[in-house]
């Protein structure tokens, strides 16, 4: 006998529960007074109480820290290097590093403005204020940079963590380059904030803050469960949106739960929101193709999965002439956004700048250069002169053009539980990107050495990106914009050929810059969440946020 | 000094020998050098069984004599709960690099053990006595033999060191008081505090009594 499947009813339907996603749940009941249902594939994770145990053995073995965060059978292929399988209530930015830059200006035009890559159906300022409102609901602690550099409305919710010892000299140093630094933006507490605790610099932000301070998703879903506005499913799997094959709107979504019992279900739903990261927002359209849509839904353009946009770097460690002393807060670093705003006329490179101290090459040795084995006082003796030099690391992150074919597919060859086809994952430059490639990593080679010689120091080592793998703080597969034959989405995130479907956050992103993406991910899902809330139109009921 | 090349692919060690005061990545051979906890709170798995009058002649002969007695018997009792509590085959740490789920090794202490035993019968091949009874230098001879097939300058986290010498060792120098015994202040990296003092430059250490131990007891967080 087939028993039916459970069966649910929402207002608004949420799938996925990460960063994005709580965001966005967080802004809709506060502007809304529809039902929320947010569906989640994995469980909760380690809670809060539980971590500074895990760090423990996080520092003592390398052990996660989080457990039972993934699904054994639902997973990415191809080329993954920047993905992370965690699949768990808060999602990656369970384990992020709270590292919260704003893209720059520039990003939102690079066509307009460089002749490379794609506008954005958005500007800047249209997510000035989103961009503040992800601060705000985070908690962002942050230094205002130099103002046509670093553009914001209002100021950071919080001050900046501080410019510690280390990081003081190599702001003099950087200076020296002409180069201005400052305290890099992060979702961490500077000071006690809505009930969490002041950071403890413990240095392990990633992949584990054990006190708190550190923004992570899971606090918002607390608050939101709580407060019963929000209604959280846990290890249920949504492998199919159902549309309308006359209307296009999305009726319900189907699935299964990812416990032992694999219980069937569906969800019907009024508005749906895919906020479920690069991958598997993609993935569920592709998924759900039908007889009306055999390419998947949303899928018009062709371009769902297409355009998967990141970034590459280039990182140095340089000897530098100061009285470093590693460990005051190694996660810690100075940001510069002077890179970001190149003239128009010069070739294209658009690239962030982030300075931290480092321990390498102060590290105890098994053996001196003469290969003798160091023991007892020996070993202690070459550690201390070793250590009683200074190191530095840099890094740029620069900007890579997406390619059409910078891709997501179905890999048949790879199926979870239920049969369906994993996602398999392939970036590709544009071509105006293929082409500068060298050349630009040329270019940061010769910024780190320039600002190595102005300091006095030189390189210890200097390593690039590899180009035949993944890209950082991946974005893009449901890319959004004007024309529903170049895009999947519109400016505001809703689907061109679905009216009450959504994709927000990272997949809708048209490009990834070149800087850390998490807060501008959460940024966008707030603007589309705003453009939600007025849809559904119901009265504001601010209640406060949790 | 030979540095450590990670795997332009891998994220994980990028971001290790990145920020570099790391986490005991303790699976991947040839990461960078740790800091671990000197001993997790967790409660014992199980007892390692190392027989503790030959792990304290070794901790004598390959720990540096400034920590003093206590503070190598200090050393050894975190090295040996460190042992206590590894949990074989746990998962690893993931987040970035790459897609797969991967594990921590096998329980290395059945091996160290071995060796604990193999330097004892070394030392009674070479000298007639247990590696015990002899003197330091002796002992560090016979550890040099002991080890003369471990290559390579970088000292590993103590979960891949091939050697229960070399283990101990490396259990020492990833606590936060060895790196401050290293940098001659109070900076005790990996520790939880507060913000206030980041500002400041740390506070040198004022005398050998106050770095002892070299190893830290307490909670930190």
């Amino acid at each position: 006998m087939t028993q039916s499947p459970r069966t649910f009813e929402a207002d608004i339907l949420i799938v996925g529960s990460g960063i994005t996603a709580a965001m966005m749940a967080a802004h809709l009941v506060e502007h809304t007074s529809r039902s929320i249902t947010v569906v989640e594939a994995g469980r909760a994770s380690t809670p809060l109480r539980e971590r500074a145990m895990a760090r423990e053995r996080y520092l003592a073995y390398g052990e996660s820290p989080w457990k039972s965060d993934h699904l054994d059978d639902q997973n990415a292929f191809g080329t993954t290097w920047g993905f992370s399988p965690s699949m768990t209530v808060g999602g990656l930015a369970m384990h992020w590093g709270g590292v919260s830059p704003r893209y720059s200006p520039e990003d939102f035009r690079l066509r307009s403005l460089y002749g490379v890559g794609d506008d954005w159906p958005c500007t800047y300022d249209d997510l000035d204020p989103f961009y503040q409102e992800a601060e705000e609901r985070m908690g962002v602690a942050g230094e205002q940079g130099p103002v046509a550099l670093d553009p914001r409305g209002k100021p950071y919710p919080m001050p900046p963590l501080p410019i510690n010892y280390n990081l003081a000299q190599l702001q003099q140093w950087a200076a020296k380059s002409d180069i201005a630094t400052w305290s890099t933006p992060s979702a961490k507490n500077s000071v006690a904030r809505d009930g969490r605790a002041q950071c403890q610099r413990c240095d392990t932000c990633y992949p584990v803050c054990p006190t708190g301070a550190k923004y992570t998703p899971d606090i918002t879903w607390d608050a939101l469960v709580q407060s019963k506005r929000v209604t959280l499913l846990t290890e249920t799997l949504v492998r199919r949106l159902v549309a309308d094959p006359r209307t296009g709107r999305i009726m319900q979504a189907s699935g299964n739960r990812t416990d032992t019992s694999g219980e069937a279900f569906t969800i019907s739903a009024k508005t749906v929101v895919l906020a479920a990261g690069f991958v598997w927002s993609p993935h569920l359209l592709l998924l759900s193709q039908d007889s009306a849509h055999p390419n998947g839904l949303a899928n018009r353009s062709g371009l769902v999965g297409k355009y998967l946009a990141g970034h590459r770097n280039v990182n140095a460690y340089l000897r530098v002439p100061m009285p470093l002393i590693p460990g005051i807060n190694v996660q810690h670093s100075l940001v510069s956004k002077q890179f970001m705003r190149p003239p128009r006329s010069s070739r294209y490179l658009r690239h962030d700048l982030r300075v931290w101290e480092s321990s390498v090459g102060r590290e105890p040795r098994l053996r001196n250069d003469n290969g003798d084995l160091l023991m007892g006082d020996a070993l202690l003796s070459d550690w201390k002169q070793r250590a009683s030099g200074a190191t530095a690391r840099v890094r740029a992150y620069y900007d890579v053009i997406p390619d059409r074919e910078s891709k997501l597919i179905l890999d048949d060859a790879h199926r979870n539980r239920f049969g369906d086809p994993m996602p398999s994952v392939s970036f590709r430059d544009a071509p105006e990107s293929a082409a500068l490639h060298m050349w630009q990593e040329e270019q940061l080679r010769a910024l780190f050495t320039r600002m190595a010689k102005a300091g006095g120091g030189d390189i210890l080592r200097m390593e690039n990106s590899a180009n035949d793998l993944g890209q950082e703080h991946p974005a893009g597969g449901c890319r959004m914009g004007t024309d529903p034959m170049t895009s999947v989405v519109d400016g505001w995130g809703r689907a061109h050929d679905h009216e009450n479907l959504w994709v927000a956050g990272a997949p809708a992103q048209v490009s990834a810059s070149c800087c850390n993406g998490t807060l501008t991910f959460a940024a966008v899902g707030l603007r589309t969440a705003s453009a939600i809330a007025r849809d559904v139109s119901s009265p504001i009921t601010r209640s406060g946020a949790p | 000094m030979s540095e450590t090349t990670p795997s332009p692919g891998n994220r994980r060690h990028f971001l290790k020998s990145a920020t570099v005061l790391v986490a005991a990545a303790a699976c991947a051979p040839g990461t960078d050098a740790t800091i671990t906890t000197d001993s997790p709170r967790a409660q014992p798995l199980r007892d390692a069984d190392l027989n503790s009058a030959q792990l304290s002649a070794l901790a004598e002969a390959v720990l540096p004599a400034a920590l003093g007695a206590e503070g190598q018997r200090a050393a050894v009792t975190a090295f040996v709960a460190w042992c206590d509590a590894y949990e074989p085959v746990a998962e690893e740490m993931h987040g970035y690099g790459y897609a797969d789920v991967r594990y921590l090794p096998a329980d290395p202490v059945p091996a160290w053990r071995a060796q604990l035993d193999a330097l004892d019968r070394l030392a009674q091949r070479v000298h007639h006595a247990p590696f015990a009874s002899r003197s330091l230098a002796e002992r560090q001879a016979l550890v040099a033999q002991a080890t003369r097939s471990v290559r390579g300058e970088r000292l590993p986290s103590p979960l891949t060191a091939s050697h229960i010498a070399i283990a101990l060792v490396s259990h020492w120098a990833s606590s936060p008081r060895a790196w401050d015994m290293a940098l001659g202040v109070q900076v005790a990296p990996m520790t939880c505090r507060t913000l206030d003092g980041a500002v400041q430059k740390p506070l040198p250490i004022v005398s050998a009594a106050s770095a002892d131990s070299g190893v830290r007891s307490g909670s930190r967080t």
